[in-house]
């Protein structure tokens, strides 16, 4: 026992005197997470927008200027002809292109006139058509900014025609039977950034983790050290537990810091409970820490490491729901994710995070974390010590 | 400058590259496996969305728009209650994503004047995902109910979209072409600043330099086969993605090819400026890791747009050789565009190119 708190203790006295190290640990991971709060976002903003106006009547010109004043948008002007419109398109100057044909005017009066009997508007046709042209390259933003356009216009629609019906001296509660009341729980102002920081945490921990448990064995490879160490009384699995101990800490450390920042800096609330977290992030800390051991039986260089941890990583973030659901997944890569130690804590910290949600909720989550880095860690430290032996 | 010494220098670095498994490994199976892993993973197209339905008096209309719910692609009714004291708690239990709630007079407040309210609670901690159901939930709920009552549907515009460019509006459309931004960078900055670094750490660059050979025939002889590699990639990856995920180029392939050349003579400029500024392999990984490839995957649109960040990352955004690839990259693969649109991006990846290899040549020499 004393040889084993012996080696813990040599590991902490190591990474104290890397100065630079302790640095790069430190520095790092803040920057990253200063940086990447705010460029990860998947909030569609500042959608370009130019109209083609062959109608140019006093409601097309409405129309315009509603979109105009919209803060979603980024007006660019008018286009002269359908060409110069898609040419704008062509160069990515606007990602919509709205095209408002020269019968607007008269379509629209058509389509929201009155009559006293029957459905009490039009004549159950076609309404006035406006073209629209997006941008679909990026299906994510060309989707939301089509939404939020057609929200615009179908909006000043309905107030359009409740004004003439109103004129008409009918109740415009036929025409709009329900009024729809939405609210948005957990994250109000649907803030990209609610969402991200806490994935982008959860990334900095599995890199400090994973990467510096692999480098601080590697390196004694390296070096020869760990040869002298393994011919000492001390067993190869206390040298492993040894060296991943202080990277445990630091992990926490790590974490805690990352939390502080998310709610100070970027103002996420967390909802959660302090005691739960840390339970959930010790069982995803033996995931990340087996990684790294893992890896260190694999490479021989610090530079190998890194490269196989890259990939690790890459793999797991990706396959993790960082960037888009795991739901749009098709089903067999899905299966894949369950075996994805990132995955799970990355959905238990946005949970913990904007929902408040404890061991009631997450256990399963809580569980598949455990039994993969009880798989993982066993498997690399088995590993470890047949390379050992 | 003699070509026949450059060309023992490329053919000694091309030696190097195929006896290193990593590199060998990093150059052929990563790009294939990226390839993969961003046309499945990153699939912006949501579908049966999982939602309950709130229905304290289970009249015929009520099931009428809670079906209609359940039949939209958007949503999946995954449960039905008859009240719900703690909203947030199904939420977090069920894990639904929007809760639709009927008042208890559902069915008589159609027919009364002022209409029936409609409630719908929304799990906003995903934001792409709460604002898509915000956009969708009203128009669907009011044709559901006009339907459910059976009066027709008022149709005062008549939005006709087209999609342009990626008209099936596939994920994979989008990101497969973009990953050439990522994989050439990767070989040309990053294997070749680590290939640099690794002979003045061992010693050999300085064998090398007191040789009769010049330092340009060295720099040379050491990027020739890095060009190739990052050609060959590319070539790779167009292959992979028509294969795989039906990836075409619209636009004219030699117009992508000079784009490419042009990214790629950028791209080693970088891993060039890298390779004199250190002196070691672990910082020339750290900084061709930090400093290019997360700027070169993160800020460069790769899979955030540009607009919605910040006006600072912005600037930084437009200074990245990526963000200028990708507008050629997708450009002609996906919009078709050629020389006319593009000239722009191309001559700015030329001219950063340049910048790059005369300012880390001169630097080269004097270090020696």
């Amino acid at each position: 026992m004393t040889l084993f708190l012996t080696v813990i203790w040599k590991e902490f006295r190591q990474i104290r005197r890397d100065k630079t190290g302790l640095r790069l640990m430190i520095a790092l991971p803040l920057a990253q997470m200063l940086v990447l709060g705010y460029a990860l976002t998947t909030e569609v903003k500042n959608t370009s927008v130019a109209v083609f106006d062959r109608d140019g009547g006093p409601m097309s010109r409405d129309l315009i200027r509603v979109v105009e004043s919209n803060s979603l948008f980024r007006f660019r002007g008018h286009a002269g002809s359908e060409e110069e419109l898609r040419g704008m398109l062509d160069r990515g100057l606007i990602k919509l292109g709205m095209i408002i044909p020269a019968d607007f005017s008269r379509e629209l009066e058509r389509a929201s006139r009155p009559v006293p009997y029957g459905p009490p508007y039009g004549t159950g046709m076609d309404g006035a058509g406006i073209r629209i042209m997006v941008d679909g390259q990026d299906a994510n933003s060309a989707g939301v900014a089509r939404g939020y356009l057609s929200a615009v216009l179908n909006q000043w629609a309905a107030a359009h025609l409740r004004s003439r019906l109103e004129a008409a001296g009918i109740s415009p509660d036929r025409v709009r039977p329900v009024s729809v009341d939405t609210k948005v729980l957990f994250n109000p102002l649907l803030k990209s950034s609610w969402y991200m920081v806490p994935g982008i945490a959860v990334l900095l921990v599995t890199m400090v983790t994973a990467l510096l448990t692999g480098f601080s064995i590697v390196r004694e490879k390296e070096a020869g050290t760990l040869e002298q160490i393994l011919v000492t009384p001390i067993k190869p699995i206390h040298i492993v537990i040894g060296k991943a101990a202080p990277f445990f800490l630091i992990g926490v450390v790590e974490l805690i810091v990352a939390l502080s920042i998310a709610q100070v800096w970027f103002g996420v609330p967390f909802r959660g409970n302090y005691a739960a977290l840390l339970a959930f992030s010790s069982a995803y800390m033996l995931s990340s820490l087996g990684i790294g051991i893992l890896t260190s039986t694999l490479a021989r260089t610090q530079q190998q490491a890194l490269f196989i941890i890259w990939f690790f990583l890459l793999f797991f973030l990706l396959l993790s729901g960082f960037f888009m659901p795991v739901e749009n997944m098709p089903g067999w890569v899905r299966t894949l994710t369950y075996a994805n130690p990132v995955r799970w804590f990355m959905q238990v910290l946005r949970e913990m995070f904007l929902k408040g949600s404890g061991f009631a909720e997450l256990w399963r989550e809580g569980l598949a974390m455990i039994a993969i880095g009880v798989c993982v860690l066993s498997f690399a430290v088995l590993k470890f010590n047949r390379k050992a032996g | 400058m003699s070509l026949r010494r450059i060309a023992t220098i490329a053919r000694k670095e091309v030696r190097h590259v195929l006896r290193d498994w990593q590199t060998l490994a990093v150059v052929l199976v990563m790009p294939v496996m990226m390839l993969f892993l961003y046309g499945y993973a990153l699939n912006a197209d949501s579908r049966d969305i999982p939602v309950m339905v709130e229905l304290p008096s289970p009249t015929p209309e009520g099931r009428i728009v809670a079906e209609k719910i359940d039949a939209s692609r958007l949503f999946a009714v995954v449960g039905t209650v008859s009240s719900a004291p703690d909203p947030a708690e199904l939420f977090r239990r069920h894990g639904i994503r929007a809760l639709f709630r009927f008042p208890p007079g559902f069915s008589g407040d159609l027919r009364r004047p002022g209409g029936a309210g409609i409630q719908v609670l929304i799990d906003g901690s995903d934001p792409n995902l709460g604002t898509l159901i915000r956009n969708a939930a009203e128009p669907m709920l009011l044709s559901a109910t006009l339907d459910a009552i059976g009066s027709g549907q008022p149709r005062v515009l008549d939005l006709r979209t087209s999609i342009l460019y990626n008209p099936d509006q596939r994920s994979a459309l989008f990101f497969v072409p973009g990953l050439m931004a990522v994989i050439l960078l990767m070989i040309s900055a990053l294997l070749t600043s680590i290939a640099i670094a690794r002979e003045k750490e061992l010693g050999t660059m300085g064998q090398l330099l007191v040789s009769p050979l010049r330092p340009i025939e060295i720099i040379l002889g050491k990027l020739i086969p890095y060009f190739f590699l990052a050609a060959l990639d590319g070539v790779l990856i167009l292959a992979a993605g028509r294969a795989a995920f039906g990836v075409v180029i619209a636009g004219n392939p030699w117009v992508l090819a000079l784009g490419s050349l042009v990214y790629i003579f950028a791209a080693l400029g970088i891993g060039l400026l890298i390779s004199t500024i250190v002196r070691r392999q672990q910082h020339a990984m750290f900084m061709a890791l930090g400093a290019t490839m997360m700027p070169g995957v993160l800020l460069s649109g790769f899979i955030f747009p540009v607009e919605s960040m910040p006006v600072a990352l912005q600037a930084v955004s437009r200074a990245l050789p990526a963000t200028y690839f990708l507008e050629i990259v997708r450009g002609v693969i996906l919009k078709g565009i050629g020389l006319r649109e593009l000239w722009a991006p191309i001559s700015v990846l030329f001219l950063q190119g340049l910048a790059l290899t005369a300012f880390s040549v001169r630097k080269f020499k004097v270090k020696l």
